[in-house]
């Protein structure tokens, strides 16, 4: 960069570092981050610690005594050990698992597709695209209240099938213990093929026309140039969008508590359900922390993870 | 680039598949929402898709006014939970865009606050339930529970990610040139912060403020955990309407959910052109 154009530079430069109010900078600038730093601390550091001092303990809202009396069930990280054996916390586990599995994919493959129909020009695209949206802006609890009356055994669901299949047809969707899992899905497919498809379309359009050009010119058939140029383009969005996918489908609770409430028995039990049961139910505490703590650890993981690919897709744009 | 007719025809062909899938949940719900009692669960043989008799007996029956084919009366209206969700959601959008476009303008500008994009990321990412036993706690302690104002801190502080990032996206987009003249001028920079960046941002900000609207008035898991009674949250009302007498009380549901569904439906859409930015943290503009 050349230093010698004298106020040119000044713009260019980050005001902060060359002018004489730099201490006026630094201060303002901590005094701005000062709110978001308190609340920050508030929600994350000091519950995180309370959390991991009553995880080991056996500690429950009911036993009448205040949390930092706590200690007086110390448990010697007994609800860790707890944890490894607790069927049903694995068991729940599996569920969440099996859920981001299936949804993600097959959100990811719907989002996709109709995202290659976007991408050029076309009449009422606009509209089209506004209406598809939708379903991610529906408060979520209504989204489950909706399809638990799609899926019940005198619903429409039913209804079309009987048409269909020229039969009665009254399945009790909800009581049955795999097809409750399906129906929870195709909720959760149902609200959230659209935020795919929004980012995918977004990254979409962003590929370069003119490579794509380039390839026809050669003699690139269409699946060519997606496989070779749109894809590996895309690479970044594309994990963006499957990283928030598997982070929000591990917390799946609203839809899916409101359709079947885990039921029936535990069979659509997802991790969130079960840590609500445990907390509003059981009220056992101190091994809610535990399980709470034990998956932190574990996102956090993968929450780096991501975060590394976001910076790394942030920069691409910049 | 021009496309064949055949590929015309799949276009639209899978577009209108996909709006009916889209459409369906949202107009049954918005059907079911004007039906009358003897409409509303098909037990018999003909299950009615478009209200026969449309009435707006269900909307009157969540604010209150008994109706005697219902034979119940509710013991609290929806009035409440309205009240509820719209004072904590505004008031947690005020929180978090407050602090958040602060701490952006000072990340963005002066380099403060390094620690901030992961702590607010990791914030972000975290499923609330599994801090929800330190929240309920602090809460009870300081006398946060079931009340508005307590929902509104939580909601301030759960979508402060989102408002941090959306407006550090805005103003690291934003040309500096202005804001030079200002300080050239002799402003402070607090001066030129309030008096020249904020009212340029006008419209990012009120985008941003949508977002984390939306966002706060979805929230169900948290109003569920942290109110019991006086002030419950519309999602949280709705999924406590049912009745020893009529089982579900799905007209009435349906009449709520709608209420409640149609406003970020309408701010979304007003919104879509930064939807992207929001919901990736800023990763991919549009």
């Amino acid at each position: 960069m050349n230093l010698a154009t004298g106020p040119d530079n000044a713009m260019a430069q980050p005001p902060a570092a060359r002018t004489p109010g730099r201490d006026e900078s630094a201060r303002l600038g901590f005094r701005l981050t000062l709110p978001a730093q308190v609340l920050v601390l508030f929600i994350a550091v000091f519950p995180l610690l309370m959390q991991l001092y009553i995880s080991l303990t056996d500690w429950s809202p009911l036993d009448g005594l205040s949390w930092w009396m706590a200690w007086e069930s110390w448990n010697n990280f007994y609800n860790y050990y707890d944890l490894m054996r607790d069927n049903r916390f694995w068991s729940a586990m599996w569920r969440t698992f099996v859920v981001i599995i299936v949804c993600v994919p097959v959100e990811f493959l719907l989002g996709l597709g109709l995202a290659t129909l976007f991408v050029d020009d076309f009449r009422g695209k606009r509209v089209f695209y506004s209406i598809l949206l939708m379903p991610m802006m529906v408060v979520p609890a209504v989204a489950g209240y909706m399809f638990f009356m799609l899926f019940q055994s005198g619903g429409p669901v039913n209804d079309v099938l009987s048409i269909v299949f020229g039969t009665r047809i009254a399945i009790a969707w909800l009581s049955d213990p795999t097809l409750a899992l399906i129906a929870v899905m195709i909720a959760d497919i149902w609200q959230w093929t659209p935020l795919m498809f929004l980012i995918l379309l977004a990254g979409l359009v962003g590929v370069p026309q003119d490579q794509i050009k380039a390839a026809t010119l050669l003699g690139a058939s269409p699946w060519q140039r997606f496989t070779t140029i749109v894809i590996p383009k895309m690479k970044a969005i594309i994990i963006i969008a499957l990283a928030i996918r598997v982070i929000e489908n591990f917390k799946i609770f609203d839809t899916l508590y409101i359709m079947t409430g885990g039921g029936p028995g535990v069979a659509t039990e997802t991790i969130s359900v079960y840590i609500y049961k445990l907390t509003t139910q059981d009220l056992i505490w101190g091994y809610v922390a535990a399980i709470a703590l034990a998956i932190l650890l574990v996102l956090s993981v993968f929450t780096v993870y991501a975060m590394k690919r976001m910076a790394a897709a942030r920069e691409v744009e910049a | 680039m021009k496309r064949s007719i055949p590929f015309e025809l799949f276009r639209y062909a899978a577009i209108l598949a996909a709006l009916a899938v889209t459409l369906i949940p949202i107009l049954w719900m918005a059907s079911m929402a004007f039906k009358p009692i003897g409409e509303w669960s098909a037990t018999g043989v003909d299950l009615t898709w478009w209200p026969k008799e449309p009435t707006l007996s269900n909307f009157r029956f969540v604010f209150g006014q008994s109706d005697s084919s219902l034979i119940v009366a509710l013991d609290r209206t929806a009035m409440k939970p309205i009240l509820s969700s719209l004072l904590s959601a505004s008031f947690g959008t005020l929180i978090a865009m407050s602090a958040g476009t602060a701490a952006a303008y000072g990340l963005s500008r002066f380099g403060s606050g390094q620690n901030l994009p992961l702590a607010l990321t990791q914030l972000r990412l975290f499923p609330p339930m599994a801090v929800m036993i330190p929240v309920m706690i602090m809460w009870a302690f300081l006398n946060l529970t079931d009340t508005w104002w307590g929902l509104a801190l939580i909601y301030g502080i759960v979508t402060l990610p989102f408002a941090f990032w959306l407006m550090k996206t805005f103003f690291d987009d934003m040309p500096r040139e202005i804001e030079e003249a200002g300080l050239v001028e002799g402003c402070s920079r607090w001066r030129v912060f309030t008096k020249i960046t904020l009212p340029m941002m006008r419209a990012p900000l009120a985008s941003a403020a949508l977002f984390v609207f939306i966002l706060n008035w979805s929230d169900y898991l948290i109003a569920l955990l942290l109110t019991t009674r006086e002030w419950v949250t519309v999602p949280v009302y709705m999924a406590s309407l049912s009745s020893s007498m009529t089982g579900q009380l799905y007209g009435a549901k349906a009449a709520l959910g709608l209420i409640a569904a149609v406003p970020p439906v309408i701010m979304g859409i007003a919104i879509q052109r930064h939807l992207v930015r929001g919901l990736t943290f800023g990763a991919l503009k549009q």
